[in-house]
Parts: C-alpha cells; structure tokens; sequence
C-alpha cells in the first residue's frame, strides 16, 4: 500500500470535555434560565475564524464594488429610509451602507445592476429637474424625488423602474439594518441566549393572545 | 489512467458515504465485530470544532449568507449544494431538478430538519389501499422494531397520540409551544386540523454523553453540544471508538468492482487530494451515497455480466425517483404585533406540527388526490434576523420611507407566520435518472441526466394546501402575505428542492420488478447492500431520514446474520 493518507481522525476528546464541563456549569446555575453567556461565548469565540477583516464595522471602509459617488449616494438615500428616532440610529450609524457594498459584490449580477441603475436614474432626474446632482440637491428636493417612486401603487408608469429599484434599495436597508448589533437591538431579537431550559410562551403573551 | 493503486487490507464492509444510511450501518456493522472503511466524497467536518454556533451574523462575512463557505461548513453546517464545483449534472428538456449533494462527513445529517416520522402501516402498503404505486415488501410491523431502537438510540422527541397512520414512538418529552404555535393551534381546533407537538431528533433530556438542548435554535449550523441528532456524534464517533471504522474523506466513489463470480469485490474511487485512483477491497459493499449517486454509481458500474449497470437486471436503477411536494403561504397576523418582546428561538425546528387528517375523505373518494401531506409552521420571532428578512418590503410594509417605516417594520417583527405543505408523491415513470451520455465530472466520471415530471395528483395536492393554508390565515384574522393560483401551479416546488429525493433502487419481492429484494440487498449480487434513501418504493409525507435510520439498522443486523451463517 502506498500514497493513501490514512485520515481517521478521532472526535475532539478536549471540546468533548469542554462540552461536559459547560454542561455541568448549565446545571448547578442558581437561576434556571438566562445562562452567563460569557463562558460559552468565549470558549466559541476563540475557535472562530477572525472575522475582523471582513467584519462591515471596521474602519475605514475600503470600498469593495461602488464608485465613491455610488458610495456617498447610498449612504444619503439610506438615511432617507431609516432615519434616527428615539429608538435606534440612522441606516449609516449601523453600517447600512457597508453592508451594501459587500452584498452587492457578494451577489452582483441583476441585483447590481439595478441598484447602479437607480443610482444614475436620481442624479438624472435631478439635474433634469434642479440642475444637480441628488447629493447637492436640498431635503426638499431630495424629498420630491423619492416621494415619486417610494409608493408603488400612486407612482407614474414612466417611472416603473425607479419604483423598482427603490424596493430593491429599501429591502436592502431593511436587511443591512435588522441584521446588525444596532437593528437587533431595535427589533428587539431577543434570541441567541442559550438557556437551561425552556419555558414556552410568557404568561403576558399568552394573556395578551387569549391562548 | 494510470495504474490504479491497490489498497492492501481486505475489509469486511466497505460503506459508500457516512449520512444517516451510512452512519448507522457503520453503526451496526462495527459493533457486531466486522472491520468497516468508509469513503466519504467530502471533508472530514466535526461540529465541535468546526460549528460557527453562537456566531452572530453581523460578526461573520456577508451576514451569514450560507451560499459561500468559510471555513468548513461556514456559518450554517453545509459543505454543498444544487451546485457543486466540478460536479455537474443534466436535466432532460422540461425537466427542472435540483440536486443537492452534500460534501462532508455526516452528509446531510449535519443540517436537516431533524423532523422524524415514522411511516405508518398505510406508507408501507400504498397500492394495496388506493391502487396507485407500489406497495413495500415489507409491513409496519416488521420495521416498527427499528423504529423503536432507533429513537432510543438518537433521541426523539413527541407526543403519544394514537392517530391513524401516524405510529407513536419511543419519545423524549417535547418543548412547550411557542406563542404564534400555539394561536395556530387554537385556529386549528376550531377548523379541526389536528395540531400537535412536533417529532423531532433533538434532546430534550440528556441522553449518554449527549446533553438537553439549550435552545437557542440553531440545529442547522452545526450543534456544539451534541444534542440533536447528526450521523457523526451519534453513529460514526461510537463506531471508531470500537476501534473497527476507518473513514476515509475525499474519496469519491468511481464504481464498484466485480469479479468474475458476479460478486463485488471492492470500491473504486478517486483520492481527491492526490488525484489518485484507489481500489479499496471488501467482503461486503453497502451503498448509502444518497439515493441518485447509489443509482450512479451502479449504473457506472459495468462489465460484460452487467452491461447495463450492476444489479440493474431489471431495467430499474434510477427509476421511479421521487421527492417531495411542497407548497407554501406566508401570513402576516395582526394578533401577533405589539405583542411584549420574548425570546422565541427553542429547539431548531417547530414544536408543533399538523399531521394529515383526511384519510376517511380520500379513501370515500371526496378529495381529487390520493395521498396525504402534513403541515410545517415557522414564523413568530424565532431564529436570528438574517439578509431577506422583510423582503417585499413594498408589500409588506406598503413602501414609503423614513421614521413611520422604521415604526412599521418594527411592528411588523413577529407577526407572520408560514405555512409549509409537505406531501406525498406518487412514483411515475417519467421521473428518473440515467447516465448521460457525453458529461462526465472533473474525474472524467459519467453523470446523471435527470427526467421529473409531477403527475395531476401532486398538483391537485398542491391546490389543497394553498387553499387550508389561505383558510387558516384567514381564521387567524389574518392577511396572506405570499401565496400561489392556478397559473403558478399552486406554488408547487420544482423536483429535487424538497432535498427528500429517494428512489432508484427499490426494493421489492420479486427480481424482475425491483433492485432489491425486502433486506435491501442486490438480487443480483449477494453481497451488495443499500442502504440509504434508494431503496425506498414509496416516500409518504413523513420525511425520510428516520425510515433510513431503522431501514439502515435492519439491513445490517441481516448483513451481519447472513455473514455469520455464511450465506454471503
């Protein structure tokens, strides 16, 4: 017998122990329910592969697929769709507009192309309209612009694609900013907590529903 | 091609893939003293080590987005897909398949549904009942024995029920319903669907060295704890702790080698790593690659005894391949907003389920399809936001932009609901897979050209769903949010997207009319096995992993009893 790389690799024994060890922790907790998740994530976060350097936080951000006048643009039209409120920041506070570069190269294809499409599309109807670019024109104009193909059903024929691209474009905020730290936070996801046991719906649910 | 090089041992089993089929006859055999290789195409994969759980999406690339791996398995457990690098496959004009091939140890097991049904003695007996298809060899009983091992074994969990068709099994307690579960069930009781809790192969009491789940609803990417079911931590560590299971990854299956007796004598494969083309020796060859590369696989396998494929005598490796039907509607509840925010996760999976209930109606003739389907929920808060989330947002949330968006999507969050429609397909001729006769894989092995074609039944079926679905919904005091008409074909889905493709290998009492006779074994070769989902001659609604498990377990104490009598 030569050249075959015998690979019978034996499970993890360490991890194995670990996992025995987080599991007697899990059931000697004072309180049934909410576990320190400090332990257990520290324990996956030092398996885990950095992801530091494709994390959309980090700063500054080298542009992946948009022009830097692409990239200005998404971060304004952004804001226009999820603003700041009492709640929670803008689309930009959460890294909407990274997340935007790196899906739109992670996907490219149609989904690029409309996206860059309706980006031209604003500047184009802007400088026909006001004599500049969407990023130089007023709230009020910027405003005018978008209230023409952000409601489907009220928009003209002749601005169909627009109202496309502008459902791509919301989708894409909406996706950018629920799933970061900020937009979990906001919903709020309340999940991702491992627990020792569980206890089904919340009686002030279950109230609530008349279950 | 080069010489290919001889591997010197000579096994007593050689097992083709390490899945749920794979697993436990590895599984069995290995306990019962025999010396097993595994080849496995994929990488070796441990959950942990590997499992990115607890990772939030916004830490890792892309949000998550499973379709590019980073790191084995990348942020769900799946090294795989309808497209695999180097591996293609055809379709016949108008056909639409989807193949999904797993690429690691465990295959599939590592993210499933975990959803286990057993079938019911109707399952095993369809023709006798309605005339349509095919029965089994074998009845409810004769597998309910393995079905009761088998659970004790992996860890179900479920509900004793007593309904028609749907046996009850050895079950660990199940989780409490969630909120959006439980309006559903109270919606259900008044449109008397039966609505109970879900049967899943997730722990919810410690079993040996495995732990209860700790909820955090994320089975699919690769458990941590061991506490669900997958081929790996269940079957394969056991079986290399009796120190008789050697596995062997990146070893791609070429064909099965024969002597000139007609018996398999081993298992060609390429070494993907050296490129190498190794022949592995074995007493005993059992199949479970998935039920189309077992098919492939024989089918490549040929001589001047077996011109048409191994065990193919019949005509009928590849045929009657089957998957299935799956319809689904997505509904936005108004009840369920402005509802106190509450951790929703629980188990990876549902905790209730609907199983079918209309058997009396179709057997007196009432309904325009033959067969049963059970109904999947998700929906509500549970499961990490990932990129999709609100998409359709125009609809959804009726387009616009700034601060009353962002109130609306807030308020939207947690009130929709979906329904999935899982049903029973009726085998056809026009559906199966045959070699093709130019494309070959990056190993200039032959692939397989798929034909799939759903008959008027499924369609039917398909129509039934949408419309309890949409009636539920509308129960519920809600608004269908996604649904399917007439023009849509009832939103069916296309071949192959249900990931539940068996067939192609049946089994049956006679040679002339199956593969396999009723212990999964070649008619035509004694010491060839399958076991994994080809031998299946029908797929009910019931998914099909369990039946693999208990019909893998049955086929291998019979390898072992015939070896041990010598018949083999």
């Amino acid at each position: 017998m030569r050249g075959i790389e015998e690979k019978t690799v034996l499970p993890n024994r360490t991890l194995r122990f670990q996992r025995r060890a987080m599991l007697k922790m899990m059931m000697t907790l004072p309180i049934a329910g909410l576990l320190p998740l400090s332990s257990l994530a520290a324990e996956v976060a030092q398996s885990l592969p950095d992801a530091s350097a494709t994390h959309e936080g980090a700063s500054p951000w080298k542009l992946r697929i948009l022009t830097p006048h692409e990239w200005a643009t998404v971060g304004v039209l952004s804001d226009w769709v999820l603003p700041a409120d009492e709640i929670s920041g803008s689309a930009t506070d959460a890294g909407v507009p990274e997340f935007i570069d790196d899906w739109l190269d992670f996907q490219r294809g149609d989904l690029l192309a409309e996206i860059r499409e309706g980006l031209a599309w604003l500047d184009v109807e802007c400088n026909r309209n006001y004599k500049q670019n969407f990023l130089d024109c007023s709230s009020t104009q910027q405003q005018q612009i978008l209230d023409r193909i952000a409601w489907p059903e009220n928009a003209a024929p002749q601005d169909a694609r627009a109202v496309r691209f502008f459902n791509q474009f919301r989708d894409l905020t909406l996706s950018g900013f629920y799933t970061s730290e900020m937009g979990v936070r906001d919903l709020p996801y309340l999940g991702n907590q491992p627990q020792a046991e569980w206890r089904g719906c919340p009686t002030a649910v279950l109230a609530k529903l008349g279950v | 091609m080069t010489q290919p090089i001889l591997s010197g041992d000579i096994y007593d089993a050689i097992i083709v893939g390490s899945g749920a089929g794979g697993g436990m006859a590895a599984y069995s055999l290995t306990r019962a003293g025999a010396k097993c290789l595994m080849l496995e195409a994929g990488d070796w994969y441990d959950t942990a080590k590997d499992s990115k759980w607890l990772q939030w999406g916004y830490d890792a690339p892309h949000r998550g987005e499973s379709k590019t791996p980073y790191g084995p398995g990348g942020f769900e457990a799946v090294v795989g897909g309808y497209n695999v690098e180097g591996e293609p496959y055809t379709c016949a004009t108008g056909t639409d398949w989807k193949w999904f091939r797993s690429r690691m140890l465990g295959g599939r097991t590592n993210a499933w549904g975990r959803i286990s049904l057993r079938n019911g003695p109707y399952d095993f007996k369809p023709y006798s009942r309605d005339g349509k298809g095919f029965d089994w060899p074998i009845t409810y009983e004769e597998l309910a024995p393995y079905y009761d091992k088998t659970e004790e074994l992996i860890g179900v969990f479920g509900s004793v029920e007593g309904l028609e068709n749907l046996p009850d099994g050895k079950f660990q307690p199940p989780p409490t319903p969630r909120c959006y579960e439980l309006l559903i069930q109270k919606t259900c009781k008044d449109l008397k669907i039966p609505c109970i809790p879900s049967r899943l192969a997730i722990l919810t009491r410690a079993l040996n060295d495995r732990p209860a789940c700790h909820y955090v609803s994320q089975c699919n990417r690769g458990c941590r704890m061991g506490s669900n079911f997958s081929s790996p931590e269940v079957l394969l560590y056991p079986a290399q702790l009796t120190g008789n299971l050697e596995i062997r990854c990146g070893a791609m299956a070429r064909e099965v080698l024969m002597g000139p007796d007609g018996r398999a004598t081993g298992v060609s494969y390429i070494d993907k790593k050296s490129g190498e083309e190794v022949q592995a020796r074995g007493k005993v060859i059992v199949l479970a690659a998935s039920a189309c590369e077992t098919a492939r696989l024989l089918l490549n396998s040929r001589n001047a005894r077996f011109p048409d494929g191994l065990a193919n005598s019949s005509g009928l490796v590849g045929r009657y391949l089957m998957d299935t039907v799956m319809s689904d509607v997505t509904g936005w509840i108004p009840s369920l907003m402005h509802l106190p925010a509450h951790n929703e996760d629980g188990v990876g999976g549902m905790h209730l389920f609907m199983p079918w209930w209309n058997y009396r109606q179709q057997l007196q003739g009432k309904l325009p399809f033959s067969r049963g389907y059970h109904i999947e929920i998700g929906g509500g808060r549970r499961g990490m936001p990932a990129p999709g989330l609100m998409t359709g947002s125009e609809t959804l949330l009726g387009g616009g932009y700034g601060k009353a968006l962002k109130q609306r999507s807030r308020s939207l969050y947690g009130s929709l609901v979906g329904f999935h429609g899982r049903g029973e397909m009726i085998p056809n001729p026009q559906s199966y897979c045959e070699i093709d006769k130019t494309v070959v894989d990056q190993w200039g092995i032959p692939v397989l050209k798929f034909h799939f074609q759903w008959s008027d039944e499924e369609i039917h079926m398909a129509r039934h769903m949408q419309e309890t679905f949409q009636q539920i919904v509308e129960t519920m005091g809600g608004k269908t949010i996604e649904s399917y008409g007439e023009k849509d074909q009832w939103g069916i889905s296309a071949g192959g997207v249900g990931f539940h493709e068996v067939g192609g290998a049946r089994m049956g009492s006679d040679p002339k009319t199956s593969v396999l006779n009723s212990h999964c074994q070649a008619w035509d070769c004694k010491n060839l096995f399958v076991t994994d989902g080809a031998p299946f001659v029908s797929l009910s609604d019931k998914n099909p992993t369990l039946t693999i498990l208990a019909l893998a377990w049955r086929t291998s104490e019979y390898i072992t009893a015939q070896v041990r009598a010598q018949s083999v």
